[in-house]
């Protein structure tokens, strides 16, 4: 074998059969075809002083396997280009060759951290096309679950956004409580994060004696928990500085890009999924919908405190539910095998992270012809470019973390 | 007193400190495990009912119920035949490489999978048998495939599969990591002369190769 | 020689283990240390006693080197253990008892990892700028007061030699950011140099009040002059340098909040992204290091150094007592030494033992005994320790230094456990807006106190 002076050089790196030999230091961000469109031409093209630092697929901080360009000057990003991809699992067309059963526990994994919302826009998307009626009491164990989970999802919100920061501390003590909260869904649904628990026309398993004193445990203290919380991180300055004034979102082009949810609501409008398009028993409950940054639009704090205000209307629903629990069956009796007419149905649900709907094109046979799910996180990446325009680099991580994507929805 | 600057910080180290005291969330497992909940499914064991026998009956309800194939069970069928399998052919090395679509039923318009041409399979048959049928010399038989046909046909690597055992996902990919193995004829500027001519121009090529690179001849380094 | 050789082969391992070990013994040895005690010995002694200083000085670097890997096992495993209860978590728990070995096993880890550097990286500078990273962190032990008459070498501007030394840090770290051919490192590299550059001058700012205080930079005579009682110490006297040099030690070590050089959040780990092994140690064994260092110099300038808080001889001496001291003469007891040494013992594990024994019906006899003997074991530990404190003032200067820069350690590593970043501009922003003017103003404020005090 010759020797290489180059010391440490992989052995395949001398055989000119393999592929690297011409792409040594070369991997730039650039991709190696001409720019297809204006926006990839004037992304690609360097001005004096800038350049490219690929926040990669494999990073502590993006929420998962998501790649951003990034073109700096120094400090400070110019422009914002993210990749996707990484996670691609073909869901959709998963969900194609699937039964209407099994897709339930195919589109689970679609924002893992708050799965049972991910299975109730389809599962009343089928129960649309099926003309099935939802008994009371599984619509009330669904909002029941939902609601526990919107918690969960917002208090490990606070705990990521806290970790990519910097404070390594709070991350944990979300993971504690959000252990709770899953070990008492775990109790009726039997899984602890993928829950595979919505069935079309009911839900799979009811309240038992395990689920109800876990939860009496935790509505005992959640009031006191959440005041907790809320002091944890507001009165430190670093903190509310890193947050304040970053990545400010008005309504109008919140509205525009197709925001939704928490993000859009912390941007000055007040629309919320349960209120304008009511949807299971929400029309009975009593909530209020919290909204912050009426002028000029809300910042990175504002979506931080909005989802801690979220929190408390979650609690207040909870109660309401645990006081107005119907009697009843948990599910609708439906065929095994289930052929629901052709026909398209949309169906959407308020997500932690927003608006999340699927719309369902059947085509009368067991296996649905077409199902297109409308992700909220998707929707709010592209807002990340736009908020990040001439921020620094550290921001990124901050605008990127207070939007709350989950990669899983976002490549689907 | 939020207008002293820095008694956040304070109070925030106040509360770490506080929590330094308290009892700790960590289940020190393997001693101590953690409260489960009798509904819960995630753990992987057929169970037994109550006069000790297996509850589970291999009816292969669960493996056809299965919406992403993870199951597989094994054993004899009424007739005494070993290697029952009803699951994806990864979790067993069988050869069945259809994939969940064919097996749906579904017409699979995929020209690879549904309609390949058929060629003459004796070259591939005699380096098959020079090579001894191991997969492990994989990059040669495909090199010398390509010397044979001009290009790698899919016939012939489906052939390879089916003979050497060596999954097609594996060859494939084998083939694609290596710049000079192609799977598309040579074009009318690149064609080259098949069979014995072509070989002899490949192995005239390799010897360069070898020379330029400082490898003494027959010696296998 | 064949004899010898067919004898070597008829030897079994033990054989050829022992033999060679005795002849060692046996003959060799005797034959050395005559030699050594008539010949090399006496010569030796008369050199070393001729410079008697050099020998001190190498004895004094042997020993900041063999200490200052230890202190940073021990600050690594607090820095675990400690986050792992704020955040309501057990940390390394499995490897020693307690998890104690962690840390030792983490470095023997870094060892035994692939030597990798990337393509395209500088080697040298490389290979060289952990080094220099690490040699200036060990470097500044040099003039710490560890007790009193345990410092390595007493400069007369021994303070000055610490912000000297330590600076050089910052060539270091552009070094190692720069060679690792990687934007990340680059960006890493040249936050980390713009932080530590900029918080260089209010550290040295805030320290000038204190050195117009004492009159002197040598870091011995600092602590001298705390000698007393605890409002002896310089914290009291300058409450806003010690503040200001508490937060502008913080960014010089790169510690929370003020460790966007190595933020992994944003760019993976800074400047020593391309690292690993023991490039990567000697980066990491550095920055504990320095945490160690700036705790040091903390309790050394304005927390009395090797002072205790109150001054035990000054209230004897108010209630009118003479100072304790111990005066030991084991050997004027003779014989009685030797029957005190064997029957004192036993006896007192029989009287410590007894409680045991009486209070649990069920303990069995044997139990109680070797209770009682641990018991006597503690309470004669104590006994010296108390007696060396007490009779040896080093030693309790030793322990003191040591409590109170740990007491820091823990102080920094809470911080760590707490805050979150703060952003590179705001970084520099409250250096140069915020730090450096107070430190100014600082300075002029002790100034103008001391020509007013002394006219």
């Amino acid at each position: 074998m010759t020797t290489s002076e180059k010391p440490h050089q992989h052995p395949s790196l001398d055989d000119p059969r393999v592929m690297l030999d011409d792409q040594i230091g070369q991997f730039e961000a650039v991709p190696p075809y001409p720019p297809r469109t204006e926006r990839e031409a004037e992304f690609y093209s360097l001005r004096d002083g800038e350049m490219f630092v690929n926040m990669g697929p494999q990073h502590p901080s993006t929420h998962g396997v998501l790649r951003v360009v990034l073109k700096i000057n120094g400090e400070q990003v110019v422009d914002l280009d993210p990749v996707l991809g990484y996670l691609h699992r073909g869901v959709e067309k998963l969900c194609e060759n699937s039964d209407y059963h099994h897709i339930i526990s195919q589109i689970d994994p679609l924002e893992y951290v708050s799965s049972l919302f991910m299975e109730w826009a389809p599962v009343m998307a089928f129960e649309k096309l099926l003309d099935v009626e939802v008994p009371r009491r599984a619509e009330y164990i669904r909002v029941l679950t939902g609601e526990l989970l919107r918690v969960s999802s917002h208090i490990l919100y606070q705990g990521w956004m806290a970790l990519d920061l910097g404070g390594l501390a709070p991350i944990l003590y979300s993971f504690i409580e959000r252990d709770e909260i899953v070990e008492m869904l775990a109790a009726i649904t039997g899984q602890r994060m993928l829950f595979n628990y919505f069935r079309i026309g009911g839900v799979n398993g009811d309240l038992n004696h395990e689920f109800m004193s876990r939860l009496g445990d935790w509505m005992s203290r959640a009031a006191k928990q959440h005041e907790a919380n809320i002091g944890l991180l507001n009165e430190n300055e670093i903190f509310v500085r890193r947050m304040r004034d970053i990545g400010r979102l008005d309504g109008a082009t919140a509205l525009r890009m197709g925001a939704s949810g928490p993000n859009l609501r912390a941007a000055g409008v007040p629309f919320d999924v349960r209120r304008a398009h009511p949807y299971s028993v929400y029309p009975e409950l009593e909530f209020d919908i919290p909204t912050r940054g009426g002028n000029g639009g809300g910042d990175s704090l504002d979506r931080y405190l909005l989802r801690l205000d979220e929190v408390s209307q979650s609690i207040r629903i909870i109660d309401q539910c645990l006081h107005n629990m119907p009697d009843g069956p948990i599910m609708a009796r439906l065929p095994r095998l289930l052929r629901p007419r052709p026909g398209r149905a949309w169906a959407a649900v308020e997500a932690p992270r927003g608006l999340f709907g699927t719309y369902v094109i059947s085509d009368g046979t067991d296996q649905p012809f077409r199902m297109k799910i409308h992700d909220p996180s998707f929707v709010h990446l592209q807002l990340v470019g736009l908020l990040m325009k001439n921020n620094l680099l550290a921001d990124t991580m901050a605008v990127m973390a207070s939007l709350d994507p989950v990669m899983g929805g976002i490549d689907k | 007193m939020s207008f002293i600057p820095g008694i956040g910080l304070v109070r925030g180290m106040g509360l770490t400190l506080r929590r330094f005291f308290q009892p700790k969330a960590t289940i020190r497992w393997p001693e101590e495990k953690a409260d489960v909940a009798p509904k819960f499914r995630g753990r992987l064991q057929l169970l037994y009912d109550e006069y000790g026998s297996l509850k589970c009956e291999t009816c292969f309800q669960c493996a056809q119920a299965c919406p992403i194939e993870c199951i597989d069970m094994g054993g004899m069928d009424t007739k005494g035949r070993f290697h029952v399998h009803w699951g994806p052919a990864e979790t067993y090395g069988e050869r069945r490489e259809e994939s969940a679509l064919r097996r749906s039923g579904r017409p699979v318009a995929d020209p690879m999978y549904a309609r390949f041409e058929a060629i003459d399979l004796a070259a591939v048959d005699e380096i098959l048998e020079a090579h001894d049928y191991d997969p492990k010399g994989m990059l040669a038989i495909l090199e010398e495939t390509q010397a044979a046909y001009g290009y790698l046909p899919v016939a012939a690597l489906k052939h390879i599969s089916r003979v050497t055992g060596a999954w097609y996902a594996t060859i494939y990919g084998t083939a694609t990591y290596y710049r000079h193995l192609r799977f598309e004829p040579p074009t009318v500027e690149t064609a080259a002369p098949a069979g014995e001519a072509q070989r002899a121009v490949e192995a005239g090529y390799r010897s360069a190769l070898d020379v330029a690179l400082g490898y003494a001849p027959g010696n296998p380094a | 020689m064949t004899a010898l050789n067919r004898t070597w082969g008829h030897l079994t391992l033990t054989g050829k283990v022992v033999i060679p070990l005795l002849f060692l013994v046996l003959v060799v040895g005797p034959i050395v240390t005559i030699f050594f005690a008539t010949v090399v010995g006496p010569w030796l002694a008369d050199l070393l006693g001729a410079n008697l200083e050099i020998v001190r000085f190498v004895v004094a670097i042997g020993g900041i080197l063999l200490f200052s890997i230890p202190a940073a096992f021990i600050i690594i495993y607090m820095e675990l253990k400690v986050i792992a209860f704020m955040n309501l978590r057990i940390g390394p728990d499995r490897v020693g008892p307690k998890g104690a070995a962690h840390s030792l096993v983490a470095g023997l880890k870094v060892l035994t990892k692939e030597d990798f550097s990337p393509t395209g990286v500088d080697h040298v500078v490389f290979t060289w700028a952990p080094v220099i990273v690490f040699l200036t962190a060990v470097m500044t032990f040099l003039v710490i007061p560890f007790g009193p008459g345990l410092v390595g070498q007493d400069f007369n501007i021994g303070l000055l030699y610490m912000f000297a030394v330590g600076g050089m840090a910052v060539v270091g770290l552009l070094l190692a950011g720069w060679s690792s051919s990687n934007k990340y490192s680059l960006l890493g590299g040249l936050r980390a140099a713009a932080q530590m550059v900029s918080y260089e001058i209010p550290l040295t700012l805030s320290v000038v009040g204190l050195i117009l205080l004492a009159g002197t930079m040598s870091l011995n005579r600092i602590a001298e002059a705390q000698a007393g009682w605890f409002t002896d110490w310089f914290v009291f006297r300058q409450p806003l340098g010690a503040l200001i040099f508490f937060i502008a030690a913080t960014a010089e070590a790169n510690r929370t909040p003020f460790d966007m050089a190595e933020a992994d959040s944003e760019i993976v780990a800074g400047f020593a992204t391309e690292y690993s092994g023991m490039r990567f140690g000697f980066l990491f064994f550095a920055e504990y290091v320095n945490v160690f260092i700036i705790s040091a110099l903390l309790t050394t300038l304005f927390f009395g150094a090797w002072n205790a808080p109150i001054d035990i001889n000054a209230i004897l001496a108010a209630f009118g007592l003479s100072p304790i001291t111990v005066s030991l003469d084991p050997g004027s007891l003779g014989v009685g030494l030797l029957i005190a040494l064997l029957v004192v013992p036993v006896i007192l594990t029989l009287i410590f033992a007894a409680p045991f024994y009486l209070t649990k019906s069920s303990r069995p006899a044997w139990q109680a005994l070797v209770l009682g003997f641990l018991v006597v074991t503690l309470v004669g530990i104590a006994l010296i320790g108390l007696l060396g404190y007490i009779g040896l003032p080093w030693l309790g200067g030793l322990i003191w230094f040591m409590l109170k820069s740990f007491l820091f350690v823990y102080v920094f590593v809470w911080m760590r456990g707490t805050f979150p970043r703060v952003r590179i501009d705001q970084l520099m922003g409250f250096a140069w807006k915020w730090l450096l003017p107070v430190s100014l103003l600082n300075l002029f404020v002790t100034a103008a106190a001391i020509l007013i005090v002394k006219s």
